[in-house]
């Protein structure tokens, strides 16, 4: 069966560090801490190794990858091994020099993270003064040859500033906007209640996205992800488990995804002591729901099930407590009514209650203080 | 968008370039995305290199591959270069 899926992209989350402590981070409640950190040698040994299964993108990721000293040289490893390297990046303290090292060293494409269009509001969501460092950053990424992404993760507390956000992007000349709804894991599920829209900003973003798509066509691409809790079926997530995509953490240990460790009972492998190739073909967490003998009704008789695969399987997790259930989002699921019920206590809930109270990330525990920007 | 003029020189954008993969074949590796490149496409690619007008792209293809109808040859390099630009994956200069 194994022989059928072959890996395409590689997440390589290098650290965990990160001068960031965004409220939506993707990174788990549980943070790895520098000293465990795979070295420059075994990320090159990895890519190679990727390169080798099949995959063509590698997406170098963290925390924030350029705390990492050694990020030149994983660039340079990424493109020797023969990958698309794509480094996603808060651009905090990433100054011309080390720009253009990291363009020399073979970068294809940078993805600059934004918080909001406005400084106030997007410094509130990271948790620190980050958003004039990005415009300082963003103003300069144009003189390089590499592709130019600019990502605002959308939520309820600034979707209103939807038209500015895509207004800073065209006054950047990104060659494409994602315009990420965020995702409720990790840190994310805990601010769930102040960040998911409501149905009705939903349905404005999907109109101001298509007019703003016509109007760039050719100039400027934009992605799109809404919140699958408003959606009728559930997402494709990352194309099926073990289908397309791996990620791998700052201390060698291979996922599916990036919550994939919220299913009890699965024990996932690292790079130090296995193979990557066995880790995908061969590795039990990875066969756990590919194809699909796993799935239960509605999913196994449905014929959206080669689509979607039965939507998230760490969603299904959290709300229903069953990883092999339908994901709850899916207007067919027994379950959905508990996506319901969030939506209608976000729908009742007054736009913001007068008193903030955002659970910010954490970093690793060795690392006592955010990371000082000079050490770029 | 942009119509591309015949005096317009095409070439793949920033970040954008072709790779060979082991089992795919020919792919052009885009931010975030590929696209798999099948019959003519791979040559078109490597004709828009930033040194080429449109219209010798065209003439180019059209006497490498004489057996084909030309105006046809024209058409499709066409309609396949408007699909790179709308993914941001061309620059016509």
């Amino acid at each position: 069966m194994s022989d059928t899926f072959v890996p395409r992209a590689l997440i390589a989350e290098v650290t965990h560090r990160c001068p960031l402590r965004c409220v939506y981070c993707s990174n788990p409640l549980e943070m790895r801490s520098r000293s465990e950190e795979l070295t420059t040698a075994e990320w090159q040994r990895v890519f190679g190794e990727a390169a080798a299964l099949g995959v063509l993108q590698l997406h170098l990721t963290g925390g924030e990858p350029l705390a990492r000293q050694d990020a030149e040289q994983l660039v340079k490893s990424g493109r020797a091994a023969g990958l698309y390297v794509n480094l996603i990046t808060s651009g905090i303290g990433l100054a011309e020099a080390r720009l253009e090292a990291l363009v020399a060293a073979g970068l294809d494409h940078l993805q600059l993270s934004f918080q909001d269009a406005e400084q106030a509001q997007a410094d509130e969501i990271a948790g620190t003064r980050a958003h004039a460092a990005k415009l300082d950053l963003a103003h300069r990424v144009r003189k390089h040859r590499i592709a130019f992404t600019m990502n605002i993760v959308v939520h309820r507390q600034n979707l209103g500033r939807l038209p500015e956000m895509i207004a800073l992007a065209e006054e950047l000349q990104v060659d494409k906007l994602e315009v990420a709804n965020v995702q409720y894991y990790g840190w994310a599920f805990e601010n769930r209640g102040r960040l998911l829209p409501t149905r009705e900003q939903v349905r404005e973003t999907v109109a101001i996205v298509d007019a703003a798509r016509e109007r760039l066509k050719g100039r400027m691409r934009i992605d799109c992800v809404l919140p699958d809790y408003y959606a009728r079926f559930p997402k494709a997530c990352m194309g099926g488990w073990g289908q397309g995509l791996m990620l791998i953490d700052p201390i060698g240990v291979v996922l599916p995804c990036h919550a994939a460790r919220v299913i009890p009972g699965l024990s996932f492998d690292d790079v130090r002591s296995k193979t990557l190739r066995w880790i995908w073909e061969e590795s039990p967490a990875f066969q756990r729901f590919r194809g699909e003998e796993w799935m239960q009704e509605p999913c196994r008789s449905c014929d959206r099930r080669t689509r979607d695969f039965g939507g998230c399987r760490c969603q299904a997790m959290m709300y229903t407590g069953d990883p092999d259930a339908t994901d709850p989002v899916c207007s067919l699921a027994p379950t959905r009514g508990l996506i319901d019920a969030v939506i209608a206590s976000v729908a009742a809930t007054p736009d913001r209650e007068a008193d903030p109270k955002w659970v910010y990330r954490i970093n690793p525990a060795n690392q006592s203080a955010p990371l000082p920007t000079s050490s770029f | 968008m942009t119509e591309p003029a015949p005096t317009n020189v095409p070439r793949l954008a920033a970040g954008c370039r072709m790779t060979q993969s082991a089992d795919l074949g020919p792919v052009l590796l885009l931010p975030e995305s590929m696209l798999r490149l099948t019959g003519p496409g791979p040559r078109i690619v490597e004709l828009c290199d930033g040194t080429r007008t449109l219209a010798n792209v065209i003439a180019a293809l059209q006497s490498e591959f004489s057996a084909a109808d030309p105006e046809m040859i024209r058409r499709e390099v066409l309609a396949f270069l408007a699909s790179l630009q709308e993914r941001r994956a061309l620059d016509l200069v």
